[in-house]
């Protein structure tokens, strides 16, 4: 009986809190409509946000309106700054006629919402209050196929390639779109990238496209970059775009979410919902792109590597030139394709031209450079005048929709080349009579053409030779040289073989005279001075034992050719019988002993 | 033993030849002259009908770049189209002239330093014969080439081109002095003296006379005069 009253009690105590949670669960729901003004034919979104549990309820009647249940999810709805977890509905509402509707309120305590809808371009009746124009409406759209919202439904990343197979080095404009809710995604930390290494991404534009869209009943910013996409090899594909964001999302897991939507209070929410900011990347669904290799078959010999759909014309101007002076020869290219790989070497060679390398210049008419126009520009000079016939230029290019190459050829280009002086007063000089009265000698060639810039140059006409500072250069040199020349001492051998030589050139004198006291006495001297630098000893101290000792059987020979020459000396003996050439190679011998 | 008797003349050569090698290089690099810029600036002179100025900067230019063929035709040309005597160059000239000039000046340098170490390398090793006379052979054949190219130049120093056309070449070196003949525009002439404003010249067919210094410029100016 105790335990009776006891609970009785406690639920009388707790009966009016049940009512307060449960009038708090009606009160926190509340509905928008997006547009409030629509035409026929167009849908507004009805959109339910509660932050409590959510009762079943039942679609709304009204009468010309046709009520359809899109989605439902879980998200977060911010109240005075503050991210408040939300349960959301959205219901797609179609009128069926034009009018103006209300549509009674979904939550018990909720008001009624009024939606008008109009034929056609009918004008606004609330814009006259405002002296600025009313903003565009934010179009509603459906996320691209395959797309799904990530970062719990905040932010979304698309990546639009074409369907189609494209070829090695063909290069084709991509769109990356990154949807961002406002307020939950606060940065986009850097440019989208391309998920896979054998793709260039070429000119992402810096400044991304903005446009709102209305999506699933939420309100996206979608940034939208362009570039062009080039394969550096055939195969098949996977590819994806990577966006870094930074959004505000919860630390709290799926039950404590739970446990403070059932908070009933949004204060008391926002104090256990646990938002804070986190970096995280985003990637697009894989999209698959099959690359072609280009093919070897019909390749163009001057083929670059263009790949794309082209058009060429080409023109020169002046179109009336003097012989010498310069022209301009232009090429354009214009269309889609890989441009960086349009290339041309213009005229290399042309027969009355002088012919200079070309320059090349791309103005783009697309943010990344895919569609343009190249345009190549080549001096010429002629060099003969008359009416001249520039040939036309040819571009080769890989056309992917033909799915062959193609050439583009312009036609020849007519081109009047007047002499050169023609107007000038030397030409006038070259008809008039010469003072001797001879005829003109002067060629109708003209000028010759100017020449390049200048690359070397000089700081004084005079030649090197003619100048001081340049001739000491040789003059030092041969001083140098000379020094040189004194500094080096001839040999020991060759000083002495050009003595040994000087005494058999006086031997043979002496021979021939036959004058046996100087022959005798030369050969004495010379012997001694050949013996004593042979044997590193005075001359004097060179003794009969010591040329048998040191020649053997020629010391013989010697102490004769001695006592023959000690004889000639004090008797100036002049034996007619001598035997000059015996001694003669007697003595070369000796010398020639030591020249070795 | 005998390597190091050759590598201390050698090194004398070098680190002797050093101080002047440097300032002669330096010498011929500030960028003033070109033979193209000259030979442009000549076929602007033409086409603006003044042959005298155009004849001068052709012949400067002819003498940074004498085997130009452009420079040597338009030369001609404008030479002919004023009337003026065209002179012609002889075999011997055209092929000695076919170096530039700084080439040869370098190349007489090498024949100097060719035959002074044929010389030096003899009396160091007298008994390799061949390769120091060759050597001493091409220097001389290298020097000879550079004085050729020299005397044929020599000529053009003192060479200058008539710049107004009918101008007078008087008598004595005063504005009013009589006429003593008239010279063409492009005409080339030679300067053999100087006096004040006035410059005496001999012209190709022999005759001398005093120009006005204005009306005469110089193939070869002087050392800061204004070009």
């Amino acid at each position: 009986m105790h335990w009776i009253r006891v609970s009785f009690a406690m639920l009388c105590l707790l009966a009016p809190a049940g009512y307060a949670m449960a009038q708090a669960d009606d009160a926190l729901a509340y509905e928008t409509i997006e547009p409030v003004r629509i035409k026929l034919g167009e849908s507004a979104t009805l959109r339910v946000t509660s932050f409590s549990r959510l009762k079943a309820f039942a679609l709304p009647s009204v009468s010309g309106l046709v009520f359809e249940e899109i989605r439902r999810s879980d998200g977060f709805d911010f109240i005075n700054g503050a991210a408040i977890p939300a349960k959301f509905i959205l219901i797609r509402v179609t009128p069926q006629f034009a009018g103006v509707f209300s549509i009674p309120g979904l939550t018990p305590n909720s008001r009624p919402i009024g939606l008008e809808v109009v034929n056609g371009d009918e004008p606004d009746p609330y814009t006259w209050r405002s002296q600025q124009p009313a903003p565009p409406p934010v179009p509603s759209v459906a996320l691209p196929k395959g797309v799904q919202l990530q970062a719990r439904g905040a932010a979304f990343v698309h990546l639009a390639i074409p369907t189609r197979a494209i070829y090695v080095g063909e290069s084709v404009p991509v769109d990356v779109d990154v949807g961002l809710r406002p307020g939950i995604v606060t940065s986009v930390n850097g440019l989208p990238a391309l998920k896979g290494s054998d793709f260039t991404f070429d000119n992402p534009s810096k400044q991304p496209e903005r446009r709102e869209e209305s999506i699933e009943g939420s309100t996206f910013v979608v940034l939208t970059w362009h570039g062009a996409l080039a394969a550096v090899k055939p195969g098949d594909f996977s590819l994806s775009a990577q966006a870094p964001l930074t959004v505000k999302m919860s630390s709290l897991s799926a039950t404590d979410q739970a446990v403070a939507s059932r908070l009933a209070w949004p204060l008391l929410q926002n104090l256990y919902n646990g938002i804070a900011p986190r970096d995280l990347t985003i990637e697009s669904s894989a999209s698959r792109l099959k690359v072609l290799p280009l093919p070897t078959e019909g390749q163009p010999e001057n083929f670059s590597g263009a790949v794309g759909e082209f058009r060429v014309s080409s023109d020169a101007a002046p179109a009336r030139v003097a012989a010498g002076e310069p022209l301009t020869l232009r090429l354009h290219i214009s269309g889609a394709g890989n441009f960086d790989r349009v290339h041309s070497t213009m005229l290399d060679h042309l027969d009355h031209w002088k012919t200079y390398p070309a320059k090349s210049s791309f103005t783009p008419s697309d943010a990344v450079g895919y569609q343009g126009e190249k345009v190549f520009e080549q001096p010429l000079i002629a060099a003969q005048p008359g009416e001249q016939s520039i040939p036309g230029l040819e571009f080769s290019y890989f056309n992917p929709n033909t799915r062959r190459y193609e050439r583009a050829q312009t036609p020849p280009i007519t081109v009047t080349v007047t002499t050169s002086l023609a107007g000038g007063s030397l030409d006038a000089l070259a008809g008039a009579p010469s003072p001797n009265g001879a005829a003109p000698t002067g060629s109708a060639r003209g000028l010759r053409p100017d020449h390049p810039p200048a690359r070397e140059s000089v700081g004084d006409l005079r030649p090197l030779y003619f100048r001081v500072s340049f001739l000491a250069v040789p003059a030092t040199l041969a001083l140098i040289l000379a020094g040189s020349g004194f500094a080096v001492r001839p040999g020991a051998a060759r000083a002495t073989s050009k003595a040994a030589e000087r005494v058999l050139a006086q031997l043979d004198a002496a021979a021939r005279a036959g004058d046996s006291s100087s022959f005798f006495e030369a050969a004495r001297t010379a012997l001694l001075r050949t013996f004593a630098a042979r044997w590193q000893m005075p001359a004097e101290q060179i003794t009969v034992a010591e040329l048998k000792a040191r020649l053997g059987t020629t010391g013989e020979d010697v102490e004769r050719l001695l006592v023959l020459a000690e004889e000639a000396r004090y008797s100036h003996d002049r034996p007619g019988g001598t035997d000059f050439q015996r001694w003669l190679g007697l003595i070369r011998g000796q010398l020639a002993g030591e020249r070795e | 033993m005998r390597a190091s008797k050759t590598s201390i003349p050698m090194l004398i050569l070098i680190f002797g030849l050093a101080p002047w090698a440097g300032p002669a290089f330096a010498q011929a690099s500030p960028p003033r002259y070109s033979a193209d810029a000259l030979y442009n600036l000549a076929n602007s002179y033409a086409r603006a009908g003044k042959p005298g100025l155009a004849v001068l900067c052709y012949e400067r230019a002819a003498l940074l770049a004498p085997d130009d063929a452009d420079i040597n035709a338009n030369l001609e040309y404008v030479r002919a189209s004023a009337h003026v005597a065209v002179k012609a160059r002889g075999r011997f000239a055209r092929l000695v002239q076919a170096v530039n000039p700084t080439t040869a000046a370098w190349l007489g340098v090498l024949g100097v330093a060719l035959v002074g170490t044929a010389l030096l390398a003899r009396r160091i090793a007298p008994r390799s014969r061949w390769l120091p006379g060759g050597g001493i052979v091409l220097g001389i054949a290298l020097i000879a080439l550079t004085a050729c190219n020299a005397m044929l130049l020599w000529p053009r120093m003192h060479e200058a081109v008539v710049l107004v056309d009918q101008t007078p070449a008087r008598v004595s070196p005063v504005p009013m002095a009589d006429t003593a003949f008239v010279l063409r525009e492009a005409q080339s002439v030679t300067m053999t003296a100087e006096h004040e404003d006035f410059i005496l010249i001999r012209s190709s067919g022999g005759l001398s006379g005093w120009v006005a210094r204005a009306n005469l410029g110089a193939v070869v100016p002087p050392v800061g005069a204004e070009r």
